[in-house]
């Protein structure tokens, strides 16, 4: 402003507001929308065969060394920035679908809740699979207490095996469908945050395709989730344990695959809680 | 919306009429003080409105117990619609008292009619509220064509006839405040005067504090009116620079609540989602030509 000589100088997150908010924008779908998309196909190729699961995974693992760089930098660190903000922004706001039960307020009110079960879902479920960092001594604390559960080279089997607990399976599910309507309904905001759809007719064309899209990944999402759970248990689960055991020692006789246990199941195997 | 619908008053004229009808007020003494609901019993005439209503509460004097009550403050100017100052919330929903007719209102919620003060601005007394940030929103995004002088500058550049016509409808913003009042990111800014502060000092914190703060639907959609004027166009970038300031453009999240309530029917959205476009091409023409 041309008058405010006399005022002392803004705040950092004032200042840059624009900017700040825009990266936000661009984050929730460029990387972290778009993972999200590969996340669940490569989760439902589980729906082939546990084997074909696998094969991604290695597919994925065959980074090596560069994969917590990559997890980092194109994943964990966008996610942190527009969850930080997200809540921020969530803050900021004050609902008012009481007052004026409009379809766009509503999902107003919708993109916010989601974002906030985003959060608390995605992460419990990266310390459910994951562990948050890889140290031993922190990885056998989060075993103690029910997180890394995942192990890349019996991905099937290991990540079917988490989600036998009744509890976890509807969080995940919960989990799942916040995420996506988040991401579907993000996309329309986007659409006229950056000016892509600035009539309502286009508007409204955009909000058929965005929920289209959002129907299409939630079947995607929802159906890995069964196709997990299901090999899971039983003889499935016996089944992809051996299949995926076979294809790691194929691998690491052909030379494409380092040993390394710390992705495989422990040998001691049987989980107590099964 | 000059005579009501014919079918509205058939449907409402068979209806039996109340005697009286109450009105509850939201009343508060002056600014800062608490607020406290009060109670108005008005006797039913046909083709009453609050602005009607209001006039009434003041002749009377008395509250629905038979206590005095001072008058309702409340503003209103042209009693048709145009000017704004009327603007309340009125059964829940924000709106012009002048324009808001008793016998629909009692259609809706048969007994009781309720008034508040808009809660996104400073209440200065019962209904009249203080929406002085929505003026300077328009100072911030320089919503006029600077001719300020007696130079003749020759004519203009030409217009075109279609232009025209999308510009108009946003020229009938009456800076009523419907549109913020709904705007779940609008959020009140209210100052309290400090002990030994002068009106100048006060004044100017006032309008840093509005400065950071969301600019709103109104002041974006004003912005872009002047931007696609000829002679406007001039000025576009300062009118960007304020858009993708602190509180521009970005703060708004897509509610979609002030289309829903303007009373102008202005296509407050669409100039959202223009001046979205117009901050996309201006940060990036800003970032490359340093
Ligand atoms: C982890 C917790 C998250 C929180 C707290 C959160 C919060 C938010 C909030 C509050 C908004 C609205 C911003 C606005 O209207 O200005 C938003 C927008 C968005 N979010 Fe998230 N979000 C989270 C995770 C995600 C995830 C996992 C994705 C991708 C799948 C995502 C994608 C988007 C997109 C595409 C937008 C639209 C941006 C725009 O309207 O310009 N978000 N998020
Ligand atoms: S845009 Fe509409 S609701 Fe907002 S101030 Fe102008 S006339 Fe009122
Ligand atoms: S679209 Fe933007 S400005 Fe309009 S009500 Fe929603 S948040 Fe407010
Ligand atoms: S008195 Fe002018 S709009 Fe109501």
């Amino acid at each position: 402003m041309a008058d405010s000589s006399a005022t002392p100088a803004l705040p950092f997150l004032v200042r840059h507001e624009f900017l700040i908010r825009r990266l936000h924008s661009l984050s929730g779908l460029i990387p972290v929308g778009a993972f999200m998309c590969v996340h669940l196909l490569v989760n439902s190729s589980v729906l082939n065969s546990p084997e074909t699961f696998q094969n991604n995974v290695y597919g994925i693992h065959a980074l090596g060394k560069l994969l917590p760089i990559v997890e980092w930098v194109f994943i964990f660190i966008p996610l942190l920035f527009h969850m930080a903000v997200g809540i921020m922004i969530a803050a900021g706001g004050m609902p008012n679908t009481q007052a004026y039960p409009y379809g766009a307020n509503i999902r107003y009110t919708l993109q916010r809740a989601t974002g906030i079960i985003a959060a608390v879902f995605i992460m419990y479920h990266v310390f459910h699979m994951h562990g948050w960092f890889h140290f031993d001594g922190w990885l056998s604390m989060a075993e103690s207490v029910g997180g890394h559960k995942f192990r890349p080279y019996n991905a099937s089997s290991t990540a079917g095996a988490a989600l036998q607990n009744p509890v976890i399976l509807v969080l995940y599910a919960i989990g799942i469908i916040a995420s996506v309507f988040h991401l579907a309904n993000g996309l329309w905001t986007m659409g006229i945050t950056w000016g892509v759809w600035t009539r309502p007719a286009a508007q409204k064309n955009a909000l058929v395709v965005c929920s289209a899209f959002g129907v299409l990944l939630g079947i995607v999402g929802l159906s890995a989730l069964a196709g997990m759970y299901n090999v899971g248990k039983g003889e499935a689960y016996q089944a992809a344990i051996e299949a995926e055991n076979r294809m790691y020692e194929a691998r690491v006789e052909a030379g494409s695959v380092q040993p390394n246990e710390h992705k495989r199941i422990e040998e001691r195997g049987t989980r107590s809680e099964e | 919306m000059i005579a009501p619908s014919k079918d509205h008053v058939s449907t409402y004229a068979e209806a039996p009429k109340p005697e009286a009808f109450d009105v509850r007020i939201l009343r508060q003494d002056a600014p800062g003080e608490s607020p406290k609901w009060e109670r108005f019993r008005i006797p039913y005439e046909p083709n009453l409105n609050i602005i009607s209503v209001l006039m009434k509460i003041a002749a009377m004097g008395k509250n629905a117990q038979g206590k005095p009550a001072p008058p309702v403050a409340w503003d209103s100017n042209c009693l048709e619609e145009v000017c704004g100052s009327c603007t309340m919330v009125i059964n829940g929903r924000v709106r012009q008292a002048c324009s808001a007719l008793v016998d629909r209102l009692l259609e809706d919620r048969p007994t009781e009619i309720e008034l508040r003060p808009m809660s996104k601005f400073p209440v200065l007394r019962d209904l009249v509220v203080d929406r002085g940030r929505m003026f300077r929103a328009l100072e911030r995004v320089k919503a006029w064509v600077p001719v300020d002088d007696y130079l003749d500058r020759g004519p203009g550049p030409r217009e075109a006839q279609a232009k025209q016509e999308t510009r108009y409808p946003l020229s009938e913003c009456m800076t009523c405040g419907c549109c913020v009042e709904a705007c779940p990111q609008y959020t009140k800014v209210e100052l309290t005067r400090e002990p030994g502060e002068t009106d100048s000092q006060f004044e100017a914190r006032r309008k840093q504090a509005f400065d950071t703060a969301f600019l709103g639907p109104a002041a974006i959609s004003q912005a872009i009116l002047f931007n696609d004027h000829a002679t406007g166009q001039m000025q576009a970038d300062e009118r960007m620079e304020a858009l993708t300031g602190p509180g521009g453009i970005q703060v708004c999240g897509n509610a979609q609540n002030c289309v829903a309530v303007c009373p102008k029917s202005i296509p407050l959205t669409t100039s959202i989602a223009r001046a979205g476009r117009q901050a996309t091409v201006y940060a990036i023409k800003k970032i490359f030509d340093r």
